[in-house]
């Protein structure tokens, strides 16, 4: 089988011949391993592509997570200087707003004051909500618009220009055929969070959840229409990033109110349209929402983070889903990825290829993503556990 | 604040009612401050706290600081994006008992080594008691790298403040 079609098969809780293997690597980890300028990963899609592709095949992973959208081709023209400062690199805008970008991590956008934006709560008119990107090239922006033109988008189809996708094309022109593609789509939550400061986004649903509706409703229309666009460009399957949802920030109730309808209904509009693989991404403590992730209708679950960054126990989650979403993740990507040896590493991937594998519907990958200074023999070391214990068939663990 | 602490660190409440529980609670502060300064009240300790260079997360730090704040000690919060040099200079300027350092990511976490490494070296670990966490911070990574204390959450933060500062002030009574 291609890594596409055994991604595939195992999405759809099918059985293929082995484990599939593919982990969401940060950001930084293209930055420092993928032997590119990371500022031309960052600001370039052809780059970015490049880094995807290299990385995927230094550490022969079945699928790819294009989780940065293309890029404006013409970007350069709005820079006006780049210097090194203190081991990190300075691009000077013309506008007068700078972008700070460390060796290993997100570069950040500052205004010319030297601050971050963010609009307040207050401010926020739900009708002017489509969709946020907290990675454009110029930041966030509220009435939102693209890059540095400052010309705010209307609602609607036309929202994402035409060189968003490219990123997308960019990997499937080249191994859409053998690789499983996926895109990535903010969840309504982890948009509306991210287009506040966290702080004042989790006061606001205490304070006016009626307000926090509408914005979620908003938003959500954008994440259908993002979701349709990758899908219309070829994406094998998408991710619906919803990071904020978990145990550590808010309680099941809220759970509830905020995030699973406005989930249910991207993953239904989307599916409405075209039929692919939708997961879903939330960190940390999660054992708690399992059930109600399923209720958004969801394919399948990414992260359960275990303890100590998480609550889930692979074999508990797997006996909660049973067959109704496949499980992608549970490996600790600090403990064992980043701070243990291969050893390690293959011990952990061997116990939860024994522990959840068993009738399909299993992912073998680590629950967030691979830091970025995860040594490569680790990672390299996941490949080697699925070819040595994930061969189909697989006896299911005791007790299940 | 206790309570509110007790009930996060069980599962009962979740981060958006501590923030609310904490703002009615700093509203409250903001008139009794004075009066428990008339009074002579000693806080429970002196920290002074700040997300490590290169980190600009501060959900984590600034809870952290609430129970703090909750629980009677004075919080000198040096904000995000903090170089080992200032925590340096806070620990001289401001005498504290704890230096508490937050990172929410693994690029950062490391920093936390970097800004031990500069207190020992400043001579300023002697006279501090040291609590990280955040995120990827686990307690072995703690200990691994030199730290008195680590708490998985602010909850548990304020017990491990507690227990540092009575550590202390005991070994500077030893001292004497």
């Amino acid at each position: 089988m291609t890594g596409r079609e055994r991604m595939d098969v195992a999405m759809r809780m099918g059985i293929p011949d082995r484990v599939p293997v593919m982990c969401q690597l940060a950001l930084g980890h293209y930055f420092l391993h993928a032997g590119i300028d990371p500022l031309e990963i960052w600001h370039s899609t052809a780059a970015f592509g490049d880094a995807l592709i290299t990385l995927q095949q230094r550490y022969g992973f079945d699928g790819i997570l294009i989780n940065l959208p293309g890029r404006e081709p013409e970007w350069r023209k709005y820079v006006a200087s780049v210097e090194e400062q203190d081991g990190e690199t300075v691009i000077r805008w013309k506008n007068g707003w700078y972008t700070v970008a460390p060796p290993d991590d997100l570069p950040h956008v500052y205004r010319e004051n030297g601050t971050r934006y963010t609009p307040t709560f207050e401010e926020i008119d739900p009708e002017k909500l489509f969709y946020i990107d907290p990675h454009d090239l110029s930041g966030l922006k509220y009435p939102y618009s693209w890059g540095f033109e400052n010309n705010p988008v209307p609602r609607g189809r036309d929202f994402f220009p035409e060189w968003h996708w490219d990123t997308l094309k960019y990997v499937l022109e080249r191994v859409g055929d053998e690789v499983s593609v996926h895109a990535e789509v903010f969840s309504p939550f982890s948009q509306f969070m991210e287009l506040l400061d966290y702080t004042s986004g989790l006061m606001a649903l205490m304070d006016d959840p009626a307000k926090v509706k509408a914005c979620l409703e908003a938003l959500s229309d954008g994440a259908i229409e993002l979701g349709r666009g990758y899908a219309r460009q070829g994406a094998h399957a998408i991710l619906v990033s919803s990071a904020f949802a978990g145990g550590g920030f808010i309680s099941r109730q809220h759970y509830k109110e905020f995030v699973l309808p406005y989930e249910r209904k991207v993953i239904q509009g989307i599916k409405a349209e075209v039929d692919i693989p939708i997961y879903t991404h939330t960190c940390g403590a999660i054992g708690d929402r399992l059930d109600l992730m399923e209720e958004t209708g969801t394919n399948g679950i990414d992260t359960l983070d275990p303890p100590p960054l998480g609550n889930v126990e692979i074999v508990d989650a797997k006996r909660q889903v049973r067959d109704g979403m496949f499980i992608k993740g549970n490996l600790d990507g600090v403990n064992t990825l980043l701070l243990g040896t291969p050893e390690d590493v293959m011990q952990a991937a061997r116990e939860r290829i024994e522990a959840a594998a068993a009738g399909g519907g299993y992912i073998l990958s680590t629950a967030c993503s691979v830091p970025p200074a995860a040594p490569p023999e680790n990672i390299l070391t996941l490949r080697e556990a699925v070819e040595s214990y994930g061969r189909y068939p697989i006896a299911a663990a005791r007790g299940r | 604040m206790s309570v509110v602490g007790r009930r996060f660190r069980d599962g009962e409440i979740f981060v958006p009612e501590v923030l609310v529980a904490a703002r009615a609670m700093k509203a409250g502060m903001e008139h009794l401050e004075p009066r428990l300064a008339e009074c002579g009240v000693e806080p429970a300790g002196k920290v002074v706290i700040g997300t490590v260079k290169g980190d600009i997360h501060d959900i984590g730090k600034n809870l952290v600081i609430m129970m703090l704040r909750g629980s009677g000690f004075q919080v000198i919060d040096l904000g995000i994006n903090v170089p080992a040099q200032k925590f340096v200079a806070a620990i001289q300027e401001y005498q504290p008992d704890i230096v508490g350092m937050s990172a929410l990511l693994t690029t950062t976490m490391a920093q936390m080594k970097v800004n031990i490494d500069a207190l020992r070296q400043a001579g300023a670990l002697e006279k501090v008691k040291v609590m990280v966490g955040g995120a990827p911070v686990t307690r072995q990574y703690a200990e691994q790298i030199g730290a008195h204390g680590f708490a998985p959450n602010a909850s548990a933060a304020v017990d491990r403040a507690l227990e540092l500062v009575r550590e202390r002030k005991t070994m500077q009574a030893g001292a004497l």
